[in-house]
């Protein structure tokens, strides 16, 4: 939360005025508690709905024959919109076939799943209006639902629009139903469009009808998805309860309506906020306390006791206690402590503690100051993993194992879903009133694309397995190395033998590789950061080729500040590592290894390469993620090759003021890059091929309207005669559908180079998935690979080939990664930018690899 | 049968909507809500375990029963499928139910059906309301009606509400309040029917209400009168009958809850509160080794927690501190932690929970370590990850 949020977030709550306050906190305090705890069960599905017609309850008459799936804006499930954008049809190449045809055939399971509607299958879309009006959307919902017209259709409706889908008999139709007091209601209910089973409204009527579905199914929907709560997965040393789930949805692949369904789960925690806080007491001192516990607290995301909701914390007021008073709804005051034990039966226990303070997105009006509710913590669960957790292994241990399912247990968890939605009554009765079918599960077949040769100096070899190639290269040598001779360590006094142990390792390791390495001068300091910076300041100067330094702990001021120095103020390649790493027996020497091939990558080596039969081409990784400390400013990463070789690279990074995840700086970062490739080779790249990472859902009309044209611009400005041909091409990791490879009576994980072009894709773009990593334990999530522009107009098995070849470059790991190597080096730099620079590394390090 | 629906929406929205020629009577709380809060005044006073809902319709009145602690199984009936199937959802538990649960079981049905069907599932039951419902019955079905709720049925309690006549002369030109009603009441109709019933059936009834009447109208009564029918002794005749009767009606809907009678939850529970109490006294000594350190004459545990209790936002409780002082306290060997179970026990919530140390060594079975004779709680005195 911004600053400034929580500063207006205090003034509303903390406003002196009395009568100010009423109204301020009135409502806002209390936020329709009375209608949460009625509505929470079921306000999923009809919030799903409003959200198609938000336009229409503003008052939008009934024509609106001619309006557009997309005019109805801001709401539409973004995933979805990114569907919208037909990328494929300007792409002559590949508009009858996308499809490659080399390597071999491999049968596959997907997660798909085959929904069958009726040929002529049509949803039928009403506007519904009251006389006398009513606000009330729980009363027109009631209403509508309880005339006896109705009861017995399948039908979604949202207070205003009304999906059927059978035909009402006549275009309009009049019914009158009575409130409780007499008074006739009439409800006219007029038929507005009729949609074909491939409308995108269609998409958002089939994915409602499957939560509901869910829900019949005893599932509760948090976030996004729905979780079971019957069989938990307990780590109760860790406060943590795992409920299992699916994360579901409908929508057109490329020929059929499928629904797409993945296994996920949902981390809770079995701790209140209030457990939370009086943990955080105990632990630490009195006068940081409230400062830390709202440090610790605001931003995550907590569930409460009494209802489904989840709310975020965006700030704690330690002077609302539970006794002090607060508006209803109709007006009257309570206290907290009554409010509760009359409402839900619940005794608060202290009496003492602060409230949480949350704001309400309020959905209607944009425009109109944020709402407020007060939260007891402890009747607040917190949710997800808690934030010390990352750096705790035993506890990302315990979670990884629980929610890793390989191929097999993934398989069961869907057969048990696709067993429920066809055997349960009510789940069989919703899709039959809708006409729905629910079909098996889809098989297809890919393509394995053959095993790349790893090439080294004098030696080209042929992995044992392409996962992994450290064995098979361990006595080769790189293909380029700069001496080591003028270097630095810094190490903490304890970590003087270390230092040794290291060195002498190093000297084994380097020289069959081909990287010479003189004995470095050693600087001994205190164990602080300070001491480390202050000992970098004095002992750089302008010779010196590579810094390195043994830190005494994973305190990250230290790797921080190091990392900030050394790569933008004073630009030496740096290598940071733990002495406890270096301390490992029996791991010393492959650590040394890996240790001594990030220092030739750092140096501006090169250490093997791949077979690239186009001869003038450039890659290009980009990235864009956020910056951990300043939430306007998004991180660019820009990666090119400047060889033919691609063994070679030019890296750039800037920091952007804006929220979106959309780059500005591509114009400069492709001409730079066409400028070092222009110095390097004499000439300009034939080809350049741009790998887009770092996408998030409802992006893609941007990046084609907005990011390509820069990119586009750039390279005609390049060259007066023939400018190189650009593709670009949006890498996504995570994707819904799963791929497994039948063998025998079970699944594995399908082999490396495995490429799905067809049935999982979409129509609307020229698309295809890739599996070039190993997932050793669970499932391997397959990378997609969306090609918005292609003018280089290569064949697809081509492209995939290519794409393949790239995954085998990445520098710091001897194996197949799941991207292409220029992404990850992108993905490398933003996070280093993002996590510890937070500005923007200096342009003398942009031809080495510095941040590996 | 049911109207509660229409008429809490409507109230909801303008209170009692009328055409404004008289002044508009307001009833604050709305009187709809009055009626569902004199219900529950009568649960939480009597705390029954089994009640009935009769003419539930969009199960307003059960949503707010399922949050009272006492009971445990929860009906409705009501003729209107659809209002049932689509607000039954409601009363499904949340995910809270789940991570924190109650202490008694609790069962929530639907039914589908005439509450002047004989249905055996709803008998043996402590209360049954009838709130707004008579005044729907042509006189044939009201005079079925006390034989089957009465008669058959025979909760030991019964509330039957329905609107007072006499109260209608305030309200403008209006003949009944619904269009469905088939008859409205002055008090001296409905306590003549009610005493009939009650002497009939072996009940005694008290007449009371809800909705006051404006000042200057006080004569009227009751804008909705009440009658609470408690049966008197002698039952247990018809506890055999239980097994053999009918099932009429059709089951919409059915839940239950997580409770800490399930074995499952409460092992939850009770590991939970066991590692959490371990780990806070791990803590404490970890903090008085230190203070050792720095001062070794000085050495009380208890000081630190008496230190946050005065002047921390976040106090922590401290009322049973005495007791467990008594207990057995915990103790280190080497580099392992450990925590008598006698000790643990005498956390009154985990007694609760647990009874004995017998039962607590049942519930943490193979999840927590316990040392060699199974007397005490065994962790690592330093573990990095602070559970």
């Amino acid at each position: 939360m911004s600053g400034r949020a929580r500063v207006r977030a205090r003034g509303v709550a903390r406003s002196p005025g009395a009568a100010e306050e009423g109204r301020a906190r009135g409502p806002a305090s209390r936020p329709s508690i009375a209608l949460i705890d009625n509505e929470a069960s079921s306000s999923s599905d009809r919030e799903r709905t409003s959200s198609i017609s938000q336009k229409y309850a503003g008052g939008v008459s009934s024509s609106d024959s001619g309006c557009t799936f997309k005019e109805r804006g801001r709401n539409v499930r973004r995933d979805i919109m990114d569907l919208a954008v037909c990328t494929r049809e300007k792409l002559a190449h590949v508009r009858d076939c996308k499809t490659g045809s080399s390597g071999i055939p491999v049968k596959l399971v997907t997660n798909l799943f085959n929904l069958d509607l009726p040929q002529d299958w049509q949803l039928y879309q009403y506007h519904v209006t009251y006389s006398p009006d009513i606000e009330s959307r729980r009363l027109r919902i009631a209403l509508l639902y309880s005339h006896r017209e109705l009861s017995n259709k399948a039908k979604a409706f949202d207070g205003v629009i009304l999906f059927l889908s059978q035909k009402l008999e006549e275009k309009v139709t009049e019914l009158s139903s009575e409130t409780r007091r007499g008074n006739s209601v009439k409800m006219t209910i007029t038929l507005t469009r009729e949609l074909p089973a491939s409308s995108p409204v269609c998409i958002q009527v089939f994915n409602i009808i499957f939560k509901k579905i869910l829900q019949k199914l005893s599932m509760y929907q948090i976030g996004r998805n729905f979780y079971k709560p019957s069989e938990p997965v307990e780590i109760p040393q860790h406060k943590l309860s795992l409920w299992p789930g699916f994360a579901i949805s409908v929508s057109h692949f490329e020929s059929k309506l499928l629904l797409s369904a993945d296994v996920s789960y949902k981390i809770l925690r079995t701790e209140t906020v209030l457990e939370f806080m009086t943990d955080l007491c105990r632990k630490t001192s009195m006068s940081c306390f409230t400062q830390t516990c709202e440090k610790q607290l605001i931003g995550l995301i907590v569930l409460t006791r009494y209802n489904n909701k989840t709310y975020r914390i965006d700030d704690i007021d330690w002077s609302v206690k539970p006794t002090h008073t607060f508006r209803k709804r109709d007006g009257t005051e309570t206290t907290y402590v009554d409010y509760y034990k009359q409402q839900y039966d619940i005794t608060l226990s202290d009496l003492n503690q602060p409230v949480l303070v949350s704001l309400l997105k309020n959905k209607k009006n944009y425009n109109s100051e944020a709402r407020m509710a007060h939260l007891i913590p402890e009747l607040c669960f917190l949710t997800g993993m808690p934030s010390q957790a990352t750096s705790d292994f035993q506890l990302m241990k315990a979670v990884a194992e629980e929610t890793r399912l390989d191929p097999l247990v993934r398989q069961q968890h869907l057969a048990r879903l696709a067993d429920d939605f066809q055997r349960n009554r009510d789940a069989r009765f919703e899709l039959e009133t809708w006409g729905l079918h629910f079909g098996c599960q889809m098989s297809l077949t890919g393509r394995v694309a053959p095993a790349e040769k790893i090439i080294m100096q004098d030696h080209i070899c042929q992995p044992s397995s392409a996962a992994d190639w450290s064995k098979d290269i361990r006595t080769c040598k790189v293909l380029s190395a700069q001496s080591l001779n003028k270097w630095l360590i810094i190490c903490s006094n304890r970590a003087e033998s270390v230092t040794e142990n290291f060195l002498n390792c190093l000297r084994r390791v380097a020289s069959p590789m081909g990287f010479n390495v003189d004995r470095p001068k050693i600087v001994k300091v205190q164990e602080n950061p300070a001491a480390f910076i202050h000992a970098i300041q004095k002992h750089v100067k302008y010779e010196v080729q590579l810094v390195m330094c043994i830190l005494p702990s994973i305190q990250t001021s230290y790797y921080d500040s190091i990392k900030k120095y050394l790569s933008s103020d004073c630009p030496v390649p740096s290598q940071c590592v733990l002495a406890q790493t270096l301390n490992k027996q029996g791991m010393m020497l492959s650590v040394t290894t890996k240790i001594a091939m990030q220092m030739i990558c750092k140096l501006g080596g090169e250490l093997w390469a791949v077979e690239i039969p186009l001869k003038s081409l450039m890659v290009v990784g980009i990235n864009v993620c956020k910056d951990a400390f300043s939430q306007g400013t998004v991180v660019v990463g820009f990666v090119a090759n400047i060889n033919p070789r691609i063994t070679r690279w030019f890296s750039r990074c800037i920091l952007q003021r804006t929220t979106a995840h959309v780059a500005d700086c591509l114009k400069v970062f492709m001409s730079g890059a066409l400028n070092r490739w222009y110095r390097h080779n004499n000439g300009l790249p034939a080809r350049i091929i741009v790998y887009r990472d770092g996408v998030s859902d409802g992006q893609l009309k941007t990046l084609v309207d907005y990011e390509v044209p820069q990119l586009l611009s750039s390279v005609t400005e390049a060259s007066s005669n023939t400018s190189p041909k650009l593709s670009v091409i949006v890498v996504r990791k995570k994707g819904m559908p799963r791929f497994l490879a039948e063998t025998g009576r079970t699944l594995q994980n399908p082999p490396l180079g495995t490429v799905v072009d067809s049935e999982a894709t979409r129509p609307e773009w020229y698309d295809f998935y890739l599996v070039s990593q190993v997932a050793c334990r669970g499932t391997v999530n397959p990378t997609h690979y969306n090609v918005i522009y292609d003018a280089n107009g290569l064949k697809p098995d081509h492209m995939q080939r290519l794409t393949f070849k790239l995954c085998h470059l990445y520098y710091n790991w001897m194996g197949l990664i799941s991207i292409p190597a220029p992404c990850q080096y992108a993905r490398k730099l933003t996070f280093l930018v993002a996590q510890s620079l937070h500005k923007e590394p200096s342009l003398e390090l942009a031809n080495s690899l510095f941040y590996l | 049968v049911a109207e509660n629906n229409m008429e809490c929406n409507s109230v909801v929205d303008g209170n009692v909507e009328e055409v404004p020629s008289k002044k508009v009577i307001k009833f604050n709380p709305p009187l709809y809500k009055q009626r569902y809060q004199f219900v529950k005044n009568l649960v939480e006073q009597h705390q029954p375990k089994k009640v009935a809902d009769l003419g539930c319709g969009d199960v307003c009145l059960l949503a707010i029963l399922k949050y009272q602690k006492c009971v445990e199984e929860l009906v409705g009936v009501d003729i209107n499928e659809g209002k049932l199937k689509w607000n039954g959802s409601r009363l499904s538990p949340c995910v809270g139910d789940h991570l924190d649960p109650r202490e008694l079981d609790l069962a929530i049905t639907l039914y589908h059906g005439s509450v002047l069907e004989k249905d055996c599932r709803l008998l043996g039951f402590d209360l049954a309301a009838c709130i707004e419902l008579i005044e729907h019955f042509d006189s044939e079905d009201l005079g079925k009606f006390p034989e089957v709720v009465f008669g058959y049925m025979s909760p030991t309690m019964i509330v039957i509400s329905t609107p007072n006549s006499e109260f209608n002369s305030l309200f403008p030109c209006v003949v009944f309040r619904d269009s469905d009603h088939k008859f409205e009441w002055n008090r001296m109709q409905f306590q003549t029917w009610a005493l009939d019933v009650a002497s009939r059936y072996n009940y005694s009834v008290e007449f009371t209400g809800v909705g006051e009447p404006p000042t200057g109208a006080e004569d009227v009564g009751y804008c909705t009168q009440i009658g609470v029918f408690r049966k008197k002794a002698e039952a247990a005749e018809l506890a055999i009958l239980e097994h053999h009767g009918e099932h009429v009606y059709e089951v919409v809907y059915t839940t239950s809850y997580p409770s800490l009678q399930q074995i499952n939850y409460r092992r939850r529970v009770v590991v939970y509160l066991v590692y959490r109490e371990v780990s806070r006294l791990r803590q404490k000594y970890q903090a008085s080794l230190r203070q050792h350190e720095l001062e070794p004459e000085f050495v009380a545990c208890g000081n630190r927690t008496g230190k946050f209790t005065s002047d921390l936002p976040v106090p922590v409780l401290t009322e049973d501190d005495k007791a467990m002082e008594m207990a057995p306290q915990p103790f280190c060997i080497e580099d392992k932690f450990y925590v008598p179970l006698q000790r643990i026990i005498a956390y009154p919530r985990l007694g609760h929970l647990c009874g004995n140390v017998e039962k607590l060594r049942e519930f943490l079975g193979d999840v927590i370590e316990l040392n060699c004779d199974g007397s005490a709680v065994k962790v690592d005195l330093n573990d990095c990850s602070d559970f």
